[in-house]
This record gives C-alpha cells, sequence and structure tokens, in this order.
C-alpha cells in the first residue's frame, strides 16, 4: 500500500482520535427552531411535551439529550441552545457562573426519585437501608451507573451508596455509562445484574423493573433546574413557559416525575 | 503410447477438434498463431476442461468426459514450462526447482536434482532469485523446476518465443539433451519452422483447430505446403544427409545427400551420423555453366520444378537435385536475363560458410 | 514513565495496546478468509457478505456497540452460547473492548487484503498446481506470501483503529478502569472532570506516538517484504 495512501488514513484515524475525546453528541438543529438542551433521563416526559406543544401552537422545539455534564461542557463552548434542562443543581450552577444563562429565568422544574433496579425477570435485594449488602446480590456481575464524577445520576447513585454504606464494596464493581440511559440499557439488557437509575427511566423500560428506592435522605434532592440561555432566541420563552403550565403537567407527571414549580398564572 | 488426444472444445467463436496420438521424444505441435495449440496443451495439462473428450498419457487416463473421469491439475503429473515462466518471485532458483519435488510422492521421487541442474547448467543461479535473472536463464529454470515434479510427460507452450535469437541458440542444445537423455516425453507447441525442424521427433500440425497431419518430423517436414510460409527470410529447404568423412586439414565435414556431396564447416560427429540439414534460399546462387575457379565449394547441379513470384526484386526458384527439392531466392533481373524457367537445368551453388550451427541440426536417435 | 501518568493513566496505556494486539490478531485469520472469499468466490449472496463486512465503516460507532450488545451480549444467542461453552466472556471485559475494535476495524483488514489478493498473478498458483500442489498448498506456499504487504498493510490499520475506537467500545462495554477504559475513553473520561485537561493532553500524545510508531513499523515491514519479491 503506497505510504501517501496509508498515511493520509492514519491522518484521518487520529482526527477520529481527537474527536472522539469530545464525544460527539447527538446532532443539533441547524434551523432556526428553538434548540434545548435537556438531561437524557428527560427524554420521553420531553418528547411528549413537546407534541403537545406542537399540537397547541404548530410549532415544534429541537431538543438534544446527553448528560447534563455533557451539554454544560457544549454551552460553555459555545453551542447555540436555547434552553437548558440539567439533571441536577451543580451543571446549572457551573453554566450559570459562567453567565451563560438567564438568572431570572431559572427555576426548578421537576423531581425524581434513585431507584436501583434489575432485568425484570430476576433479582431481590431486600429493603435499601444502612448495612444493606449489594455485592452479594451481584453475584460477580456489575453495578451500572452514570459516571460518578460527571453524571447528575452517578454523582446521587454515589452518595446514597456511600450514606447506606454501600460504596467501599461496591466501587470496584461499577461499570460507569456516560449517561443515566446508557445504564438502563445495561441492565435492561441484562448485562448487569443491577442498576442505578431515575424512578422515570425505570419506568419507561418494561425490560427492567424496580427492586428498591432510595430514601429521599441519603442523596441531595433531585432536582431538575430549567433556564434559559443568555443567547435565547425569544420564541424560546414561550416553549418555557409551556413546560411550567398545567398542561405540561400531566405529561411529567405520567413519567414518573415529580412537578416542584408552581404552574405560571394564567393556563 | 506416450500420448493420446482425442477431444473437441468451443472457445466462443473458435472450435478445437483435435485427434492425435504420438510416441516421439520430442512432439512438436505446429500451427499459427490461434490455431488452438494452447488450449489443446492446456487441455492436457488440465487448466483447461474440454466440452468432450479423452486424453491418455503414459497409458493413465486423465481426461474422459464420457466416464466422467477428470483429473485434477496437481494430480496429473503434467510438467508444464510456460512461454513466461512463471517462476515464483519470492522463492529462490534452488527453491523454486525443489518446489514440485515436495509434493511427489517419496517413491516416485526419480529426478535426479543435480543430474538436471548440471543438464540445464543452472548450478551457478541456485541462490539467486528469479527477478535477477536474464530471459534464457529464467526459461532454463522453469524447465528444472518442470522436471523436477517428475511429470510423466513435459509441455512447453512455446517456451523460447520471448527470447532472442542468440538466446534461443543458447537454450536449443539443453532441449536436445533433455530430448535425447532425458526420460521424459516433451511436447513442445511453437510455430518456428526452424525451431521444430531441429528439435522435433514427430510433429503435429494444427490448422484452424484440427489435427491437419501428425506423424514423424522427417516425413512431415517433406511436406511443406502444410508449413505456412515463413517470413522472407526463412525460406528454405530441408535435406536429410549423412556424414561422410571430415577433412582436418582445413576443419571440414564432407555430408552426402541426394543432391550431392555437401562441404560444411567441422561438425563435432562420427562418420555416419544422420544430419537434417537445412539451406536458405537466400544462400543458394544459380548458374547455367558449372562455373570454375570459384570459393564456393558447393555446386550441385539439377532442374528447375517451379518459379515463384518473391519480394519486390525477388524471386523464388524451387529446384530438383537428385530428387531433393532446394529453394533459391535470385533477383527477378538475373531470372529474365538467364531465362530461368521449369525444366531449365541449372547448377546450385551453396557456401559452406553459409552453413551455420543455427541451421544444421543432428537428427534425433530413435526416429 | 510512571512518575509522568498517574496509575490509571498507565493503565490505559496498557490497555489498549493489549485491546488493539488481540483484536488485530483475533480479525487476522477471518479477515484473510473474507477476503478470499470476496476476491475469488463466486456464490449467491457475494454482495450481501461486501455489504455486511462494510457496516461497521459506514454505521455510527454507537450503534454498532448497540448490535454488539444485541448478539454478544450477556443474554445474547452468540454471547450467552460463548459464555457457556466456551468460557467466553465480553461483558464489562477487556475481551469486549477488543470484539468491538476487531468489528470496527474489520472492514479496513479486509479491503486491504482484498487488494492485494486481486493483485496476485493467478498464472502463478496455476503454475504450482502442475508442480503437483494442492490449491491448499498453493494458497500457503504461493498466494500468501505473495499478499504479505497488503496483509501487513491492513493490521496496520486494524490496530490504529483500535487504538482510536470509542463509541462502539462505550456502548457496548462501557468505561471500567483496567478492563475497558482504554486510551479513548481514558481520554474522554478526563475531559469530563475538571482539572483533568493535563492528563487528557499526556495520552492523546500518547496515543499519536503508539500510532505512528506502529505506521513506521508497517511501512519498514511492507517496504522488506516487497524488496523480497521484486529482487
Amino acid at each position: 500500500m503506497a505510504p501517501r495512501r496509508l498515511s493520509k488514513l492514519f491522518r484521518t484515524a487520529f482526527a477520529g482520535l481527537v474527536a472522539a475525546a469530545t464525544l460527539s453528541a447527538p446532532a443539533v438543529a441547524q434551523d432556526k427552531g428553538i434548540i434545548v438542551f435537556a438531561a437524557a433521563s428527560l427524554k420521553n416526559a420531553l418528547d411528549e411535551a413537546n407534541a403537545a406543544w406542537q399540537r397547541e401552537t404548530g410549532r415544534k422545539a429541537a431538543i438534544s439529550y446527553a448528560g447534563s455534564n455533557v451539554l454544560a461542557k457544549q454551552i460553555e463552548a459555545g453551542a447555540p441552545a436555547d434552553i437548558f434542562v440539567s439533571a441536577d443543581l451543580d451543571w446549572m450552577d457551573e453554566v450559570a457562573s459562567k453567565g451563560l444563562i438567564d438568572p431570572a429565568s431559572r427555576t426548578n422544574l421537576l423531581g425524581n426519585a434513585l431507584v436501583l433496579i434489575a432485568p425484570k425477570d430476576e433479582g431481590d435485594v431486600g429493603a435499601l437501608k444502612p448495612g444493606v449488602d449489594l455485592a452479594v446480590a451481584l453475584k460477580g456481575g456489575r453495578l451500572a451507573m452514570g459516571n460518578v464524577a460527571a453524571v447528575p445520576a452517578g454523582k446521587y447513585g454515589k452518595a446514597a451508596l456511600e450514606k447506606l454504606g454501600a460504596w467501599e464494596s461496591l466501587k470496584d464493581r461499577i461499570a460507569q455509562a456516560e449517561n443515566v440511559r446508557a445504564a438502563l440499557l445495561f441492565v435492561s439488557r441484562g448485562e448487569a445484574p443491577l442498576g442505578i437509575v431515575y424512578r422515570t427511566d425505570a419506568a419507561s423500560d418494561p425490560g427492567v423493573r424496580i427492586v428498591g428506592t432510595f430514601p429521599e435522605g441519603t442523596h441531595p434532592p433531585i432536582v431538575y433546574p430549567v433556564a434559559l440561555t443568555r443567547t435565547a432566541q425569544p420564541d424560546a420563552k414561550a416553549f418555557l413557559d409551556f413546560l411550567r403550565s398545567s398542561k405540561a403537567r400531566p405529561v411529567f407527571e405520567r413519567q414518573g416525575f415529580s412537578v416542584l414549580d408552581r404552574p405560571v398564572s394564567g393556563s | 503410447m506416450s500420448l493420446e488426444v482425442d477431444i473437441h472444445h468451443g472457445q466462443g467463436a473458435f472450435t478445437l477438434n483435435a485427434r492425435f496420438r504420438s510416441e516421439g521424444r520430442l512432439t512438436a505441435l505446429f500451427g499459427r498463431s490461434g490455431a488452438g495449440k494452447t488450449t489443446l496443451v492446456n487441455a492436457i495439462g488440465g487448466l483447461v476442461r474440454p466440452d468432450r473428450g479423452r486424453i491418455v498419457v503414459q497409458g493413465r487416463v486423465l481426461l474422459d468426459t464420457a466416464k466422467g473421469i477428470d483429473v485434477p491439475v496437481h494430480r496429473r503429473r503434467v510438467g508444464y514450462v510456460f512461454q513466461e515462466g512463471r517462476l515464483f518471485p519470492h522463492l529462490t532458483v534452488r527453491q523454486n526447482l525443489l518446489f514440485g519435488r515436495w509434493f511427489t510422492p517419496r517413491r516416485e521421487r526419480a529426478a535426479d536434482v543435480d543430474g538436471v541442474v548440471e543438464l540445464l547448467g543452472i548450478g551457478h543461479l541456485l541462490g539467486r532469485r528469479p527477478g535477477t535473472l536474464s530471459g534464457g536463464e529464467k526459461q532454463r529454470v522453469a524447465i528444472g523446476r518442470a522436471l523436477l515434479a517428475d511429470p510423466r510427460i513435459l509441455l512447453m507452450d512455446e517456451p523460447l518465443a520471448s527470447l532472442d535469437d542468440t538466446r534461443k541458440a543458447e537454450i536449443y542444445p539443453y532441449i536436445e539433451r533433455l530430448r535425447d537423455e532425458g526420460r521424459v516425453p516433451i511436447v513442445l507447441v511453437s510455430h518456428s519452422v526452424p525451431e521444430i525442424a531441429r528439435l522435433a521427433t514427430s510433429v503435429a500440425v494444427l490448422a484452424e483447430g484440427r489435427v491437419a497431419a501428425c506423424g514423424p518430423a522427417a516425413e512431415i517436414l517433406r511436406h511443406p505446403e502444410l508449413f505456412p510460409e515463413p517470413g522472407p527470410a526463412e525460406a528454405g529447404a530441408l535435406v536429410e544427409t549423412r556424414v561422410l568423412r571430415h577433412e582436418e586439414a582445413f576443419d571440414l565435414t564432407i555430408l552426402e545427400t541426394g543432391a550431392g556431396p555437401l562441404t560444411v564447416p567441422r561438425l563435432d560427429l562420427p562418420v555416419g551420423a544422420s544430419l537434417r540439414v537445412r539451406i536458405r534460399a537466400r544462400d543458394v546462387i544459380l548458374a547455367l555453366e558449372r562455373p570454375e575457379g570459384l570459393s564456393a565449394l558447393n555446386i550441385l547441379s539439377g532442374t528447375v520444378t517451379e518459379v515463384a513470384a518473391g519480394e519486390g526484386p525477388s524471386l523464388d526458384v524451387t529446384l530438383d537435385c537428385g530428387g531433393e527439392r532446394l529453394l533459391a531466392r535470385i533477383t527477378r533481373k538475373s531470372a529474365e536475363h538467364l531465362g530461368v524457367a521449369p525444366g531449365r537445368a541449372v547448377h546450385a551453388i551453396v557456401k559452406s560458410i553459409a552453413f551455420d550451427p543455427q541451421v544444421v541440426t543432428r537428427i534425433p536417435r530413435g526416429e | 514513565m510512571s512518575a509522568w501518568l498517574s496509575p490509571e493513566e498507565w493503565s490505559a496505556v496498557t490497555l489498549s495496546l493489549k485491546v488493539a494486539t488481540a483484536a488485530m490478531a483475533g480479525s487476522l485469520v477471518p479477515g484473510i478468509a473474507v477476503a478470499m472469499l470476496l476476491a475469488r468466490g463466486r456464490f449467491p449472496g457475494r454482495q450481501a457478505l461486501d455489504a455486511l463486512v462494510h457496516l461497521p465503516l459506514v454505521l455510527p460507532p454507537v450503534v454498532v456497540g448497540y448490535l454488539l450488545l444485541l448478539i454478544f451480549g450477556r443474554r445474547a444467542p452468540v454471547g450467552a452460547f460463548l459464555a457457556e461453552h466456551v468460557g467466553l466472556v465480553f461483558s464489562f471485559r477487556w475481551t469486549g473492548a477488543a470484539l468491538a475494535c476487531a468489528v470496527m476495524g474489520f472492514p479496513l483488514l479486509v479491503r486491504a487484503v482484498r487488494l492485494s489478493i486481486e493483485a496476485v498473478d493467478r498464472r502463478l498458483e496455476k503454475a504450482g498446481e502442475t508442480l503437483g500442489a494442492h490449491p491448499a498448498w498453493v494458497f500457503f506456499l504461493v498466494t500468501l506470501p505473495l499478499i504479505l504487504p497488503g496483509i501487513l498493510a491492513g493490521m496496520v490499520l486494524s490496530f490504529a483503529k483500535a487504538m482510536g475506537e470509542f463509541g462502539a467500545t462505550i456502548t457496548f462495554v462501557s468505561n471500567i478502569p483496567g478492563e475497558t477504559q482504554t486510551l479513548p475513553t481514558a481520554i474522554y473520561a478526563l475531559t469530563q472532570v475538571p482539572g483533568g485537561e493535563a492528563g487528557a493532553l499526556r495520552l492523546t500524545l500518547i496515543s499519536v506516538a503508539l500510532s505512528m510508531a506502529a505506521l513506521w513499523a508497517s511501512e519498514w515491514l511492507a517496504r522488506r517484504v516487497r524488496r523480497r519479491l521484486a529482487s
């Protein structure tokens, strides 16, 4: 094979490696429509809300789902998002500290619960209280969860396990995924005998079964803040208001979220 | 019966319908390009499967479509020397030579490696790679490689076609030795009359996909109508001769022919040895009277039997000299001035020096 | 080296080398076999096989990872069979990372070898048969040595692809340090954490150096082989 052809392929491979270090997120729409960056766990709920908004106003938002950490980095890098919904307060704070959101528009939109799941025909662990031995339940397999340093679901999960005193025995037996839906997939496919995801994720996938709910005190409250970005289009506020309205509320509650926000007046 | 072929094969517009038998040590397959020689040889080798037919080599049936017999190439034990040599570039000459030997069952390995190497004069090439060899060396190695696979028959498809005359002249002696001293019958494809005249013990002439004639070389070569007119430089006659005596003092040999004695440069052959000699038309001068004081030693008397138009200024005159047919190429001008016409008595003059080694060939033993 | 890299970074380097080598070695025989089939075979479904082999080139890597989960996962048909009867487990193991890399690099390997096979003078193979060699022997003694440069090129491509593979790996076997956290996924993980940029840069430099070393080695080997064939 000619050296030139080989080095061209090598250059392509190298470019791919560098690009891989910044994980390609799902493509963001290039048109003038509203762009929403939302945590992966919101997929089912937000898609439904989007459809409802389209039925009502004829307009539709383009929604990009990923781990909140990835989305925050993209916004910091200048991605043209109009609305950001994060799965925890840390990442919203991070973006706010860089002056990239409109502080007046920020509210806490939704709440969630953290659950322990297993493939639908397996696993029983008993109650999730301090001293519970999950390692035994793993039977040599791994516990799937979001990346514990970056993904909100992972951070909540680690906090909960630490509070229960189970972290030390488990920390070498985890499989970290880059978002909570990927962790869900591992359990759903039977790859991992146990996983930690949001209650809403567990509800969305018939392939998994909730074997325990982490008591609220074991982790920081799971709060989904929402805000307009500083570069948001005027249109975006309409969508944000819709999400906070009583029309959107049933959509979220149906998926299992708790709606924290007070409805916007007049709807 | 060393070779029996009876096949029918259609290839596009061309049909090969060949039937012949051969016993000789070296059978030449002669024909113009497109006559079907390569297809025929490929069929014997198994590289082409004829539509129907039967091929038997040394009593072993290689192909019989009626009975469903078709021995695969690697089991036919047919040695094949290709026109392009096809030596393995990634192996040394020695490894090339021994390639086939490895696949021959031990009990059937009769070829003498050193003997073959010596026969072909390739001993000094053994460590080299094919890429570094000359054309002639490559072909000799190719022949050696085919031989050392202990074949029951050796096929050569115009193996010397890509070589120039000097190289060919170098290799002919090796093939002659192979023919005379080797134990393997050879089938040689050629479109060159001088080559066949020199090497063949039997000849099969192929024309338009059919075998027009087949038999001992001496027989077939007597019928020039079978052979399409060779190039202008090649036209000539073949004369059977026998060594009468040698003139040591002058390094000459006297040959006995039907047309009279022929004096040629000294040949390294015993008295009484049979020889086939080619006399090129361009080397023959005609005279109406027997000339005196001429340097040429060969003066044969004969009668004109035919005068044919030649190229441009020349004419081809066919003579009968004591039963031997000779060809002379002279100018039209001379022919007219001398009144050369059929029936005229003339003398044919040939210089002794005209008999170079290329045109002199010993008649193979056993013919 | 260990003073310059943290233990996790070092383990990412060694794991990457192990995974890439295993991926390359494991795909060699299937790759040559498939290349032969595609170059020489005349059978129904040859086009389909060609398309199948090229799928990993055109599908998003994440999709390939998902397909691997469906086929080779713990509960999947092939995965379960292999785990039970051969003892080969891909789930969250380096073997899974190697499989992901092997699959992603397979089309590159096959293309390179196939090109080489198509360039072989088949008349040489026929000559080998006339010398008494069974077609299988002809393949090993004549064809294989002649396609060696193509095989080497394909191996390097496979290795380089494996060193850079990310999407399929992380989807199939996630990102477990010491087991499946190869260089690309390690670099990715470091970029997710504040203050990890320095480590990410170190690892990037190492992967560039490794890839260039592999490239140089293959060029040198290929040149030697070509010289041997031409001389």
